[in-house]
């Protein structure tokens, strides 16, 4: 039982250092990318591309730490 | 989707057709590869030169493939369109299957998706030996300065692990916490009616979340083929990289060049 609050304890501590940080990066991602198109709407499309790839590649990293 | 054991294939278990050690998601998947050949057969059955109906869709979906390869990998892309595309169109059905009740995604279970992450590296590196040869490829890992290569080599096999292991771990993750978080907002639905035990409505809780599971679905599927094509041109093309950089502006539109992976 002992193990098992302090497993709880180590997770509620250990899991949002990793949603923390890629909460940052993902925000940083959308600015630069919102930021990107406001200059060069004619490659937003690429752009979203670009975006959602690493949304994705960041969001996995919190999955891994799950 | 919400007791592990419990989709509508488990009467293969309880009448022993399986043996207990085959995992369930083994017939769900080879029910969504029936499905998937049965589909392209009634597509292909009746060509026309003005198609039509399901021959219409699926040429629009091979198009749109190959546009994708084209776009992330250049010319070079439309040579591994089949494989790229195969392998988009599976994981997509995998996981929109897992949408249906009763059912289970088989890329919510690590043995598919392992699977799917070692046949896409073995794959990279047959394309690459085939296309630079056996000595090019073994060049490529020791890298460029010569009397680096005792750092250099461990560096690029641990790299080259690194890429079915992340592949698979990012499938699986996404597609096993978006069922588990359909199944506890399922499971959060009041009953309004009930009679004699049995619940006769059921307010659709976790609506939103397969309304958002259906792009999350597409989305593992597209970031899936597109690592997949950043692989192939990256572990390709490390020769052309040279002449590519100095060569002119369209070779800066290319994906694998924005994204460092």
């Amino acid at each position: 039982m002992f193990y098992l609050g302090m497993l709880g304890l180590a997770v509620g501590l250990a899991v949002p250092v990793s949603v923390l940080s890629a909460a940052m990066a993902q925000g940083k991602v959308g600015v630069a990318t919102i930021e990107g198109i406001a200059r060069q709407p004619e490659i937003s499309s690429r752009l979203q591309t670009v975006l959602i790839l690493t949304m994705a590649l960041i969001e996995s990293l919190v999955i891994y730490s799950c | 989707m919400g007791h592990p054991e419990g989709s509508l294939l488990h009467w293969l278990y309880t009448l022993h057709i399986l043996p207990s050690w085959v995992p369930e998601v083994v017939p769900h998947s080879f029910v969504v590869i029936v499905l998937l050949v049965i589909v392209s057969y009634l597509a292909t059955r009746n060509l026309s030169k003005i198609p039509s109906g399901l021959q219409n869709f699926m040429e629009w979906t091979v198009e749109g493939l190959e546009n994708f390869t084209v776009d992330t990998m250049g010319p070079m892309g439309r040579r591994y369109t089949p494989f790229i595309g195969a392998c988009f169109l599976y994981i997509l059905a995998m996981n929109l299957y897992g949408l249906i009740p009763g059912m289970k995604a088989p890329t919510a279970s690590l043995n598919t998706t392992v699977a799917m992450g070692l046949s896409a590296i073995v794959a990279v590196h047959y394309y690459a030996i085939r296309e630079n040869g056996l000595k090019r490829w073994l060049v490529h890992f020791v890298g460029d300065p010569i009397w680096l290569a005792p750092l250099l080599i461990p560096l690029h096999i641990v790299g080259e692990l690194a890429r079915p292991l992340s592949l698979s771990l990012r499938l699986y993750g996404n597609i096993f916490g978006e069922e588990t978080v359909i199944a506890i907002l399922a499971s959060f639905s009041p009953i309004l009616l009930r009679l004699a035990g049995v619940p006769l409505l059921a307010l659709p809780t976790q609506l939103p979340m397969l309304l958002f599971a259906i792009f999350t679905s597409f989305l593992q599927a597209i970031v899936f083929c597109m690592l997949v094509s950043i692989y192939i041109a990256t572990t390709i093309g490390e020769h052309h990289g040279d002449h590519g950089h100095e060569g002119g502006e369209h070779e800066y539109d290319l994906l694998v060049d924005a994204v460092p992976v």
